[in-house]
């Protein structure tokens, strides 16, 4: 990954082949937890089951984060009982954290549509791949923009075919990006979250 | 063509020893060198086919009684061939109290056209350690095949007192996925990983950190704390062999650390109960007030250790 063009690349792969049988399956498999009989029992396996996908350490740690200042932020706007529940059992050690779980409990306590939520939830993780790409391969603001309207197709294309994905692919790992994610570990210069 | 390898191993005082155990053709499971030359059991699974052909099944189960410790070895690289409906192995493994596997299998090689499913489901106890490898090979790489199978699908379940802590799932369509590149292969022909699950994982990353701080010129990898102490490892290169030497060496370091925290905490127990029975002597001698008292103390220790 060295110019535009192959952060397009980089973007749209890792929408299509890692995100798409990844957090935006974990999402799925929350909001269908929540559209039929939710327990916290069956929140807390998906929550396992997530950990066990997400090996290198700082992608577990990343997601836990942003589950918790998700959950912090939302339960300013109004007390959602799942959200508050899921958030207490993270804070102790109950639950791992993982913001696919967090996003799509909250967007459906909302009454925003599947799709909606979905394409928000693409939306925002292609925002953070651009974000991080401007700043280190470098691109221009004006290049990441471009990206960003380019692959609205695409996040159309796997919002509508989400709920058929193949069973046996959920948590498909790509193994170089998950290797690039430990080698990440031990840089001296790393990516942070502010 | 439907084969199975059942592999049953218990401690026997000091040594590891095999239990009734079970192969069928294409397979034989026979001791690596002579048996009870050293304390624990090492095996070598070995085949008679050229390889896994179509529709082929391989099941092979390992059941571990406590503190058996036991090193499983393969004879070759795992040559699959082309396939209409496809070829399956599968391994289920059971790890009872402070028990050690050490698997580290050659890579696999999936030919032009190949359909390969392998599953693994381990089953441990807490107190038990797992040292485990899979490389997979593009291809036949001199025979221009690299990344001409038709899918090759590998998924790891890990189980620690009955807990799912780790899962790996790979499903590689060479038609529809750009397997070859950028987030799968990288332009390398060969990928490995390797586990150590284990509850010395914690000191074993540290000497990790320590060993692997250099870079390598011909592998790429990283590793990390996969959380529930359990080690990984990922590795991309060009070669299979050198791969497959480098979670041998891997494989080696975290079973003699393994061995090394087991054997210590062994001994402290020893020494622990020497100076128990000691103490009892000493009691027998005293008179039955002091001995009360004595005991009573004695059980005072026993429930703060505990």
């Amino acid at each position: 990954m060295h110019n535009s063009a192959t952060t397009k690349t980089y973007a749209k792969r890792m929408l299509r082949y890692n995100m798409y049988y990844n957090d935006a399956a974990f999402f799925t498999k929350a909001w269908q937890l929540c559209d039929g009989k939710f327990s916290k029992v069956k929140m807390l396996s998906l929550d396992r089951l997530i950990s066990s996908f997400k090996s290198p350490y700082e992608i577990r740690q990343a997601s836990k984060k942003l589950a918790i200042r998700f959950l912090k932020v939302v339960d300013g706007f109004g007390a959602v009982r799942r959200c508050k529940s899921y958030f207490e059992a993270i804070q102790t050690g109950e639950a791992g954290g993982h913001y696919p779980i967090a996003f799509a409990m909250y967007a459906h306590s909302q009454g925003i549509s599947y799709e909606d939520a979905l394409s928000a939830f693409y939306y925002n993780t292609l925002n953070g791949i651009v974000t991080n790409c401007a700043k280190l391969v470098p691109i221009s603001q004006m290049d990441g923009q471009q990206i960003l309207f380019d692959l609205q197709g695409l996040i159309q294309e796997l919002v509508n075919s989400q709920a058929d994905m193949d069973e046996d692919m959920l948590g498909n790992c790509c193994v170089a990006q998950d290797m690039r994610c430990m080698q990440h570990e031990k840089l001296y210069t790393r990516i942070y979250i502010s | 063509m439907e084969s199975r390898i059942n592999i049953n191993v218990e401690r026997d005082e000091k040594y590891s020893v095999l239990k009734e155990s079970f192969h069928n053709a294409p397979y034989k499971l026979t001791h690596y060198g002579a048996p009870r030359a050293q304390a624990h059991l090492e095996m070598i699974i070995m085949s008679a086919s050229p390889g896994i052909m179509d529709g082929d099944r391989l099941t092979i189960n390992v059941d571990m009684k406590a503190g058996a410790h036991m090193k499983l070895h393969t004879q070759s690289f795992n040559k699959v061939h082309p396939a209409k409906t496809g070829s399956f192995q599968d391994t289920f493994v059971n790890l009872n109290e402070n028990c050690i596997l050490h698997y580290v299998p050659h890579p696999i090689t999936p030919f032009k056209g190949s359909i390969f499913k392998a599953e693994n489901k381990i089953e441990m106890e807490a107190s038990s350690t797992l040292i485990w490898g899979d490389i997979l090979a593009a291809g036949r790489i001199y025979m221009n095949e690299a990344f001409l199978f038709n899918k090759v699908h590998m998924r790891t379940t890990l189980f620690r007192d009955n807990k799912l802590i780790f899962t790996d799932n790979q499903c590689l369509k060479s038609a529809e996925q750009p397997v070859s590149d950028m987030l799968f292969f990288e332009g390398y022909t060969h990928q490995a990983t390797f586990i150590y699950s284990s509850p010395y994982a914690a000191g074993m990353k540290q000497e990790m950190d320590e060993i692997l701080a250099g870079e390598y010129e011909d592998i790429s990898f990283g590793f990390t704390d996969a959380g529930e102490d359990t080690i990984l490892l990922r590795a991309l290169g060009d070669n299979g062999e050198l791969l497959y030497n480098f979670l041998s060496m891997l494989g080696q370091m975290c079973w003699e650390y393994t061995q090394h925290r087991q054997a210590s905490i062994v001994a402290e127990e020893n020494t622990q109960n020497k100076a128990d029975e000691e103490s009892e002597v000493i009691d027998e001698t005293l008179s039955s007030t002091k001995k009360k008292s004595v005991v009573a103390r004695k059980r005072q220790k026993r429930s703060n250790a505990a």
